[in-house]
């Protein structure tokens, strides 16, 4: 079946054209805020928000380029983001590094990244869905068990970062400019992968792998191809993370609630959408560093909070906020228009067979499996 | 070394059917009805706690407060399922689960620490080390309950799928959901109550690891990633094959600590890349028992 | 991906929602908190110019997460400490104003907690985390904002070496230095005879801890010095399926003598518990931590069983100290329970408060510099744990270790070690069989 519109705005040209404005003025918006933030709220307290912010940022856009577009779900993130806290770690330490000469080795950090992304990714990525979460789990502890045994990595005690003599009061603005470079950076490369011909053959791997490869889809090699440029993204900003926190042990830089917390993000967000994974980090990150730091709140009672938020998202926004905004956006918009062609709604109860992790596009191309 | 390995099998069999009474009821939740319980671990400590509280304050033995925390447990598991996860739609579904779980074990996880605080506690019956002696070392009585328990569960949740009409209702479920409609099952009804007995069986596991170890609120987050890769060892939604992959993975770690035991995991999860590069299905799964 | 909308158009708003409600959100809690405090504080290292407000000391605890065992016994011992010294009339006749965040064991949060209270609240003083493993990162928040970080938690070398601790010297640790923790333990062994020793085995099981390993090995170097013969020497992950295969593999090689290196109450209760089902009873068990939980530890393994366990530690409830025993009473009359049941964590924390109470009443202001330079100052304070002197790095020489041992029937916790120190009492030198 071909793609049906079931509503079409009455002046196409009328909406193009605020859909432009729209699109500019809310990236300009968006662009000044984001540059202007640290600026303009000085304190530290608040700056800490914002670099942490955008170190999610760009690892839930990184995770997005290879699990939103190919529908393998990854929760082996951290071997990435541990990884390259490990190396810039280690790199400094023995090369006796200091200072901002520290941050030249970002890019050593996302090519380490890139390495491991390799053998894991062929390992992991020759199976389906489902135990590809699994292999994926079982690497992230493999590697968090070497960070603990191996000599070269401080063991238990974990790896201090060389000292930056910056003030206090400005301390967190490099990192947040940073961060912020890339989590852009992160944004841009999903959104160019989007709008490829890469892109286009990781989502129809993620409809159905089968006949992507029958239609000469190299559904390997482009998967590894999202793989390891997920991965290296994600290395380089574990890196920063690391600078930024002067600490990496062994639980901390592969930590299993940070997998989880990228998952989160992602389907709170929008999955598959550019911009979901930007808002769920942007929600999550700073609201449950946010509750932990009121007195009243802290303790089991923002973990409460946490998990009636998540609920209430979920049970009314099921599809995430911006797949669901977007629909909402759209149904205010065409309110009272009849519709032209008789629709076959695309609403949010469509069912149809809810076979695993098969999330096509709801302007589906399959019939059912 | 005989002697030492002799033990160390035995015990990673024992310590194995702790295991898989805690991953039996994700091989249902999972495997059956395709929803990633990252819960699981928490709902285990809550099994767990309901044991302890009435094993102290109702001097219940824990074994025989069984009868009370199973059906309690089933009943959580119901309403969990019904005010939850029945609302999620769409193609994304399965992901959404794993929100939806993981919030419910936050709230769960904060009501705990709420109640009992962050001591940790343990099921403390007085039989709780004895021990017989069998091949020249000694077993702990808990865990050969615990095994028998565990294999007892196993076959009555697998006589439940294989041998009764409810049973064959979950497995269509789990082979073709359409279809299953299309013939008259009422998938909401059969995923709720499966999602209950997964709940249930847990508190067996929660029972059984209160006894053996000593544990808070915070106690389920380090079960979780060990439950989610038994049950793909296993083969997902086979029963048998969490049992199986419990004892496997169990005895592996424990074999391997008579010598390293600091990368005894790391032996278990190596293998366990293995196995599944060479058979993505697990060890007892079927071949493609559903599309993916 | 739903309509056919551009979706720039409708992330375009999303965006520019979350824009928005970042900059609230931020804007809030810069705003809220400022205004929270009495005093109109500058930014950290400055003294705070009000003069007659509360001293306001912030903290970040593990109230939830994989610490938060400790956490909240350190909470009630910080609490302990204001309400004492509110009572007595503050601290330069100001009251003291304690504020705990929850960091859920978690980086991150302690980084954004300590954040908050030192530049967002403003606090005149900060108390530090627990666990060694948080202490870093945070210690290194306060160092560049100019604020002192005393602790009773972070033990471990690595909290000493890190490069903003060596550049400022802001970490004060008013505990015991974990690494020499077992001497007094291997000097009891040595006054046994080389003979007897010679005939002594030894387990020396480990989490993979910096917290457990530094002390194990020292003793296990020790020991093995004096002719005892080890049997066993293996390092664990700290977080594993089940402790039951190393016990029992321990309790196959049959030692004499068990050095657990434990961090927590779960892993000595799993050996204990495994031991007792293989019905093997060591003659000395002596654990990193667990047994100085008080009743948190007894609870857990049943008071029977206690007994004869051995931990070292720098405190224990019947020390004979009158601030230390007025503590005690004052916990067991808010708290219920027995003396012997009272945390060591408990102690801790409150020496803490009382270090920060010496030193701001010795420099006559709350002036982080001056209390920095003051505690480095070669100075002896006093705490319920005994005498606190801080050496160039932060920790503190002046501890000494004592060993403790549970007797009678886990009714009494008691200093054993060394022996004929002052407080110390016969040791059980052969620990009774488990109870089953």
């Amino acid at each position: 079946m071909t793609p049906v519109s079931p509503v079409t705005p009455v002046s196409p040209v009328t909406s193009k054209r605020l859909g432009t404005t729209a699109k500019g003025g809310g990236l300009v918006l968006l662009a000044a805020i984001a540059v202007l933030f640290p600026q303009v709220l000085t304190n530290p307290s608040v700056t800490n928000y914002g670099v942490l912010a955008l170190i999610y940022v760009t690892c839930a856009s990184a995770w997005n380029i290879f699990s939103g577009n190919t529908g393998y779900i990854s929760i082996g993130q951290a071997v990435f983001y541990g990884s390259g806290a490990y190396a810039m770690g280690i790199a400094a330490r023995d090369w006796h590094m200091e200072g901002t000469a520290v941050f030249w080795l970002l890019p050593l950090c996302g090519a380490v990244g890139a390495i491991i992304a390799v053998p894991f990714g062929l390992i992991a990525l020759r199976v389906r869905r489902h135990t590809f979460i699994v292999i994926t789990i079982a690497v992230f502890f493999i590697f968090q068990l070497m960070a603990f045994n191996f000599w070269f990595t401080g063991g238990s005690s974990g790896l201090n970062s060389p000292f930056l003599s910056w003030p206090a009061a400005t301390y967190n603005t490099p990192f947040y400019y940073i961060a912020l470079a890339y989590a852009a950076g992160s944004v841009l490369i999903a959104w160019l992968v989007r709008r490829s011909r890469f892109g286009l053959q990781l989502r129809a791997i993620r409809d159905d792998e089968d006949r992507a490869r029958g239609l000469g889809v190299k559904a390997m090699r482009v998967k590894l191809g999202a793989f390891t440029i997920s991965g290296a993204i994600t290395a380089m900003i574990g890196a920063v993370w690391f600078y930024y926190l002067n600490q990496v042990e062994p639980q901390t830089g592969f930590n299993p609630l940070f997998d989880l917390a990228l998952v989160l993000m992602v389907f709170l967000g929008g999955y598959g959408s550019i911009s979901g994974p930007v808002l769920g980090a942007l929600i999550i990150e700073p609201l449950t560093l946010w509750l932990n730091t009121q007195p009243a709140l802290s303790g089991s009672v923002s973990e409460i909070m946490l998990g009636a938020v998540f609920l209430l998202v979920v049970l009314f926004m099921p599809r995430g906020i911006i797949p669901t905004g977007g629909e909402f956006i759209t149904k205010i918009r065409t309110r009272g228009r009849p519709a032209v062609i008789p629709a076959t709604t695309i609403g949010p109860a469509s069912s149809g067979p809810t076979t695993p992790f098969s999330s096509g596009p709801p302007v589906s191309s399959g019939g059912a499996r | 070394m005989a002697r030492e390995i002799t033990q160390a099998i035995v015990d990673g069999v024992l310590i194995g059917g702790v295991y898989a009474l805690m991953a039996v009821g994700l091989t249902l939740i999972f495997g059956v009805l395709d929803i990633i319980n990252i819960a699981q671990g928490v709902l285990v400590i809550l099994g767990a706690y309901l044991s302890y509280s009435l094993f102290t304050k109702a001097h219940i033995d824990p074994f025989i407060g069984l009868l009370i925390t199973i059906p309690a447990m089933f009943v959580i598991g119901v309403f969990i399922h019904w005010a939850f996860i029945s609302r999620l739609r769409g193609t994304e579904r399965t992901s959404m689960t794993l929100l939806v779980t993981y919030a419910v074990g936050l709230i769960i996880e904060g009501i705990l620490f709420k109640i009992y605080g962050a001591d940790d506690v343990q099921i403390n019956p007085r039989y709780v080390n004895s021990s017989v002696r069998i091949f020249g070392f000694y077993v702990g009585w808990v865990y050969i309950w615990g095994f028998i328990l565990a294999v007892v569960l196993v076959a009555v949740v697998y006589a439940l799928l294989y041998r009764t009409r409810f049973g064959r209702s979950v497995r269509a479920v789990m082979q073709d959901e359409t279809a299953a409609r299309l013939v008259g099952i009422s998938v909401n009804k059969v995923a709720a109550l499966t999602f209950g007995i997964g709940v249930a069986v847990t508190a067996a596991g929660g029972e059984v690891f209160g006894l053996t170890n000593a544990f808070n609120a915070n106690s389920g987050y380090d079960l979780i990633s060990r439950l989610l890769s038994i049950i793909i060892l296993g083969g997902m939604g086979s029963v048998g094959g969490a049992l199986g992959a419990s004892v496997f993975m169990l005895t592996l770690e424990s074999v391997v600590t008579i010598w390293q035991p600091n990368w005894a995991v790391a032996v278990y999860y190596a293998a366990l890349v293995i196995v599944l590069v060479y058979r993505p299905t697990g060890l007892f799964g079927r071949k493609a028992v559903r599309a993916q | 991906m739903s309509a056919n909308l551009p979706w720039f158009s409708r992330n375009a708003v999303a965006l520019g929602a979350v824009a928005l409600a970042v900059g609230a959100l931020a804007a809030c809690s810069s705003s809220s908190s400022s205004s929270s405090t009495g005093s109109a504080a500058a930014t950290g290292s400055a003294s705070s110019s009000s003069s007659s407000g509360p001293i306001t000391i912030g903290a970040s605890l593990s109230l939830t997460g994989d610490f938060s065992a400790d956490g909240q016994a350190y909470k009630q011992g910080y609490n302990l400490w204001v309400k004492d010294v509110n009572a007595a009339g503050g601290i330069l006749g100001r009251q003291v104003k304690l504020t705990i965040l929850d960091d859920q064991s978690d980086p991150n949060q302690v980084v954004t907690n300590y954040q908050t209270l030192i530049n967002t609240d403003h606090v005149d003083l900060t108390f530090g985390p627990f666990s060694s493993l948080l202490t870093a990162p945070a210690s290194a928040v306060a160092a560049r904002n100019g604020y002192a970080f005393v602790e009773g938690a972070g033990g471990a070398p690595t909290v000493f070496d890190t490069q903003s601790n060596e550049a400022d010297h802001n970490v004060f640790d008013v505990s015991l230095p974990v690494a020499d923790e077992f001497l007094p333990f291997v000097d009891y062994i040595a006054s046994l005879g080389a003979a007897k020793d010679k005939t002594l085995t030894a387990a020396y099981p480990s989490a993979n801890d910096p917290f457990a390993i530094p002390p194990v090995q020292l003793a296990q170097a020790k020991l093995s010095a004096l002719g005892v013969k080890t049997v066993y020497s293996k390092v664990f992950p700290e977080e594993t399926s089940s402790y039951k295969p190393a016990a029992d593999q321990v309790a196959a090689a049959k030692p004499d003598i068990v050095v657990l290196g434990s961090t927590d109450v779960p892993t000595v209760s799993s050996f204990m518990s495994e031991f007792a089902q293989d019905h093997f009873t060591p003659q000395l068990f002596i654990a990193a931590a667990g047994p100085d939980q008080g009743a948190a530890f007894t609870k857990a393994v049943g008071a029977g069983n206690a007994t004869g366990m051995m931990v070292p530690d720098g405190w224990y409830p019947g020390y004979a100290n009158a601030t230390s025993k007025k503590m005690v009473s004052e916990y067991v009359a808010q708290y219920g329970g027995t003396a012997s049941g009272v945390n060591a964590d408990i102690a801790e924390a409150y020496s803490v408060g009382q270090v920060v109470n010496q030193a701001i009443t010795a420099v006559g202001s709350v002036n982080n510099a001056k209390i920095i330079s003051y505690l480095h100052s070669g100075v002896t304070l006093q705490s319920v744990q005994g005498a606190v002197k801080f050496d160039a790095l932060g920790e503190n020489a002046s501890s000494d270790a004592f060993v403790f041992q549970w007797q009678d029937s886990g009714k009494n916790f008691d200093q054993v070690l060394p022996v004929g120190a002052t407080g110390s009492v016969p040791i059980i030198a052969t620990k009774p069989a488990w109870q089953s």
